[in-house]
């Protein structure tokens, strides 16, 4: 589904170049639950930055379901990246301004969903996160797992075929983690998500099903 | 989406209070200004233009000079012109207008009445004040009609049904009603209460005075210019073998819309306004809204910190940046429109008070272009203030924000450009409200060589030479009163066109244009004139002048510059033999010059000479004190000699600053628009600052802990303010220099432009500056360092 061929990532230092990544290949397939490890500044987030099209690398291609993304043009790259990718962050990154259900919502009026059809999948989505009480509230009104359950909610309603974590549980304790990643596991498994996770923790890499170890802008055989 | 957009504008808007007020009271209080302004201006650009003919009428100036001489321009003509033009094959219609004060009288009910005019029949035909009742092409063709507004019936008679009802006017006629029309527009330099039919004042028409406005109404196919070659030609074939050589004699139609900013003529009806003044407030109020703009914008800018991880997860979520652009957009869309109400009823309920500054009557219901311009405002202001943040916000990265970078407010430089141009504006202002306070303070200060203050003028009198001795002598019995006398007009705006057409050792065909006062005996004393040569007249000089035989001989005191101009020295000028129109008499004395005009004008050749035909006002000079009892005392003795006229009475300083009416009310207006520019600017200074501050609480918290005062803490957060200021003061002071040297040429006699109004003004702007920047910068240097740590 995935695939980064000779992938590169650098930034200018002086007369050189500084780089995160170097050469990366990598082939994430349809259905995986794939967790990258590695040290900091091995280049996780930037790789995943990557993957979920908000950065783009210095070299090499990037294919998504065999068809360039580099050349893909921006209509189309807008599209892949509202359609098939979802985001959940370390931080959350709710908007404080927002409501639960707003928040949930915001994707599905960039995908110009009518109004109706958001609606109906914004309610499902609160009733099977349990959350239909807590719709009108703020984020800073909720505890941190239940905000990183919005994020994971907000990630999901647009039915993306990929979900790119960021150290989803990292400012989470153990309980709550062990919530999220159950979440992950089963939107995995039941939902056929494909799912990559930048991750500290060997407790949470064990949920998915293959490891990538990142060294320096490398990937550890 | 767009329901979403202003949910978020909305809570974004809430929970930055500060923000939100700054934004919307700063333009809002932009929008107000802008509409006062523009109703005024409106005003003043629309004036006469409403008449249905508007392009058609023409009033015609009278333009004469001697030889050697600056022309002079006036807008009254002898009554003879306007039959003459009636018969030209390019006149349509014509009618003379006549000004008088006069008083009316309904029942008891007798009140002096300043804007009594007298029009020929064609009057209502040509302009258009359209007639509540009565027939506009007969309402004035006999003698005896009068035609009143709808505001003057029902003052007289509290109802506008009054056609067929009588007036009295002063001199005992009695006047039918033949129509009533509405009120004169604000916007017209025609204002009247009564036009009462020409023929009523049974005048024959003559060559001699020129006391009458000409107005006449083109036909279709003629032109100005054909109706100035005709007046030429008319003029060369009347005065055949009569000029005197070097004498010129010209009749310029000048069109009515274009009287009021661009008619050169003096003795208007209605002072005119000047154009350079439209110009100025017109830059005002665009400066104005500009600068209410530019808060919105540094604002939005400086907090784009605070909204970048906003925009960041949007991005993350799939928004282009065309969809945040928008969203943007909605937001200064509903400042805006916050703005806008509050700006509009702002201006409604500040605009009686902006009417009684300006001395204007404007209403909201002036037509639509207010409205348009409001709508272009409102479309212009939400694009201008919204655009710049609106491209640089949605440009973010949304991968540096959600890495958790610190984003650090950018667009500094253009921010500190924006600043340095709102402060020039500023400091522009300041420097233009104290030199034109400068000036007026000059004109009311200077020595005039005549002692205005504590005389008061009685107008209207129109007392026979034997009354007035009688009323005099009684009011001298008065205590209080010093002074009794009377003139022909106000010393201090005179009037009338005389000559002296011989005079003693020039050539026989010397002619000189000269401005007369006939006056009463005491004269020179009551109103404090020096003489530098003679004497003052003496009870035996006024007796030479009552004769009606061939003894009668008359006395003339002339000003020096007369007497210079005459090329002679003071002491040679007494004693000379001179005639006046007519009246043959010698130089009496000379008198030390005097002020009697606008200080715009150089002081003119006057002469003042004792005439006991008509006298204008009774001028009484008092020792101050207690007024009241003497103005009560003053009535009473009024009434017992001039029963038929109401008492009315105004101090000559009035008289005085009605010269200056279009400054004062500049003044008034360049004052508080200034104050406005001033405090729009601090509250964006304040809004910055405010960010500034929280910005740098860490930086703050670490310097304070290791050891830095409250003071040094202020003095950094406010040095970079400063900086900005200055350099605006760099900016700001030549132009205003510049404006001000310009402004101030336009009169003949001015204060002087000191080093010290700027310096005055630099360290207003930077005092100003300096305060509201600490307002916050002292908040943050005494917070204590140990909260601002802990919470990063």
């Amino acid at each position: 589904m995935i695939q980064l061929q000779k992938i590169s990532r650098h930034y200018p230092v002086g007369f050189g170049k500084n780089y995160i990544l170097k050469d990366v290949d990598l082939t994430i397939n349809e259905g995986e639950f794939v967790s990258i490890m590695g040290p900091s500044g091995s280049g996780k987030s930037t790789l995943l930055h990557i993957l979920g099209l908000l950065e783009e690398p210095s070299e090499g291609q990037y294919l998504f379901e065999g068809e360039r993304v580099d050349k893909m043009n921006e209509k189309k790259r807008t599209q892949l990246h509202r359609g098939a990718i979802g985001f959940v962050f370390q931080a959350y990154h709710l908007i404080d301004e927002l409501t639960v259900y707003e928040n949930i919502e915001t994707p599905l009026l960039y995908k110009n969903i009518p109004s109706s059809e958001r609606k109906s999948r914004v309610a499902d989505v609160l009733d099977r996160f349990n959350m239909v009480a807590k719709k009108d509230l703020f984020p800073n009104q909720l505890s941190g797992g239940q905000q990183q359950l919005v994020g994971i909610a907000r990630a999901i309603v647009a039915e993306p075929r990929v979900i790119l974590a960021d150290e989803p549980t990292g400012n989470l304790h153990s309980d709550q983690a062990k919530v999220i990643m159950q979440l992950f596991k089963h939107l995995n498994e039941q939902d056929k998500i494909t799912i990559v996770q930048v991750t500290h923790s060997d407790v949470n890499a064990t949920y998915g099903n293959r490891i990538i170890q990142l060294r320096d802008g490398n990937i550890l055989p | 989406m767009w329901r979403n957009y202003l949910k978020t504008a909305l809570r974004n808007l809430g929970r930055r209070k500060l923000y939100t007020a700054i934004n919307v009271f700063g333009l809002a209080a932009g929008i107000a200004s802008f509409i006062l302004l523009t109703l005024y201006l409106q005003n003043e650009w629309t004036y006469d233009q409403f008449h249905t003919h508007a392009n058609e009428l023409y009033r015609i100036r009278l333009d004469y000079g001697e030889r050697d001489q600056p022309v002079t321009h006036t807008a009254m003509n002898p009554s003879g012109l306007g039959p003459v033009m009636k018969d030209f094959p390019e006149v349509k219609y014509m009618s003379r207008v006549y000004l008088e004060a006069t008083t009316v009288k309904v029942g008891d009910k007798a009140v002096n009445e300043k804007k009594f005019i007298y029009a020929d029949p064609a009057f209502f035909q040509m302009f258009s004040f359209p007639l509540l009742s009565g027939n506009t092409a007969t309402a004035l063709n006999g003698p005896n009609m009068v035609v009143l507004t709808a505001t003057m019936a029902r003052k007289y008679f509290g109802t506008t049904d009054v056609v067929g009802r009588t007036l009295t006017i002063n001199n005992g006629k009695s006047y039918q009603v033949t129509g009533v029309s509405v009120d004169p527009p604000s916007n017209t330099h025609l204002k009247y209460d009564f036009v009462a039919s020409y023929a009523s004042m049974g005048k024959k028409d003559s060559w001699n005075a020129p006391n009458y406005f000409t107005y006449v109404q083109l036909t279709d196919k003629a032109t100005a210019a054909g109706l100035h070659k005709r007046l030429a030609n008319f003029i060369q074939e009347m005065m055949k073998g009569q000029t005197r050589s070097g004498a010129t004699l010209d009749f310029v139609p000048e069109s009515v819309p274009a009287i009021h900013l661009h008619s050169i003529a003096d003795n208007s009806i209605e002072p005119g306004g000047d154009i350079r003044y439209n110009y100025i407030l017109t830059v005002v109020s665009i400066l104005l809204l500009l600068i209410a703009c530019i808060n919105f914008m540094n604002l939005a800018t400086a907090r784009s910190a605070d909204r970048s991880l906003e925009i960041g997860v949007r991005k993350a979520l799939g928004a282009i940046r065309m969809q945040l652009f928008w969203q943007f957009i909605a937001e200064s869309c509903l400042i805006t429109f916050c703005a806008m109400g509050v700006g509009i009823l702002l201006a409604a309920v500040l605009l009686p008070y902006f009417n009684n500054m300006t001395g204007g009557a404007l209403r909201f219901t002036n037509g639509y272009t207010l409205y348009v311009l409001l709508g272009a405002v409102f479309m212009g202001t939400t694009f201008l203030a919204g655009t710049y943040p609106a491209l640089f916000l949605s440009g973010f990265r949304p991968v540096q924000v959600l890495k958790g970078r610190i984003m650090f407010a950018k667009g500094g430089n253009i921010r500190k450009t924006l600043v340095v141009f709102q402060f020039a504006a500023s400091v522009f202002f300041i420097i233009c409200t104290l030199v034109v306070g400068q000036q007026l303070h000059y004109i009311q200060h200077k020595k005039l060589g005549l002692d205005r203050a504590q005389v008061l003028v009685l107008p209207g009198a129109g007392f026979t030479p034997d009354q007035l001795t009688l009323f005099k002598s009684r009011l001298l019995q008065q205590t209080g009163i010093k002074e009794v006398s009377a003139s022909y007009d106000s010393p201090v705006a005179v009037g009338g066109g005389y000559s002296i057409s011989a005079f003693e050792g020039k050539p026989a065909d010397y002619s000189m244009n000269i401005t007369a006062i006939p006056v009463e005996k005491d004269y020179l004393r009551t109103m404090g004139i020096r003489l530098v040569a003679g004497a003052d007249l003496t009870n035996a000089d006024i007796q030479d002048v009552l004769r009606t035989d061939s003894a009668k001989t008359n006395h003339f005191f002339l000003n020096e510059t007369a007497v210079y101009k005459l090329g002679l020295k003071p002491d040679e000028a007494v004693g000379k033999r001179l005639s006046l129109n007519g009246r043959e008499g010698t130089v009496k004395g000379v008198m030390k010059d005097f002020h009697f005009a606008s200080m715009k004008d150089k002081i003119a050749p006057i002469i003042v000479f004792p005439e006991y035909n008509y006298f204008g006002q009774v001028l009484l000079k008092t020792s101050g004190g207690n007024n009241q009892q003497v103005v009560a005392a003053i009535e009473s003795l009024w009434n017992q000699y001039q029963s038929g006229i109401p008492f009315e009475y105004h101090f000559m300083d009035e008289d005085f600053n009605r010269l200056y009416k279009a400054e004062f009310s500049t003044s008034n207006i360049l004052r508080t628009f200034s104050t406005i520019v001033i405090l729009v600017s601090c509250m964006g200074l304040l809004g910055l600052a405010a960010f500034t501050a929280e910005q740098r609480t860490r930086e703050v918290g670490i310097r304070k802990v290791l050891g830095a005062s409250a003071g040094s803490v202020v003095m950094l957060l406010s040095k970079d303010f400063i900086r900005l200021v200055l350099w605006a003061l760099c900016i700001a002071a030549p132009l205003a220099w510049y404006a001000m040297h310009h402004w101030l040429e336009a009169f003949a006699y001015h204060a002087a432009l000191s080093v010290w109004t700027f310096l005055l003004a630099g360290v207003l702007a930077i005092a100003i500056a300096l305060l509201t920047v600490s307002l916050q910068s002292v908040r943050a240097a005494l917070a204590n360092p140990v909260k601002s740590l802990r919470s990063e």
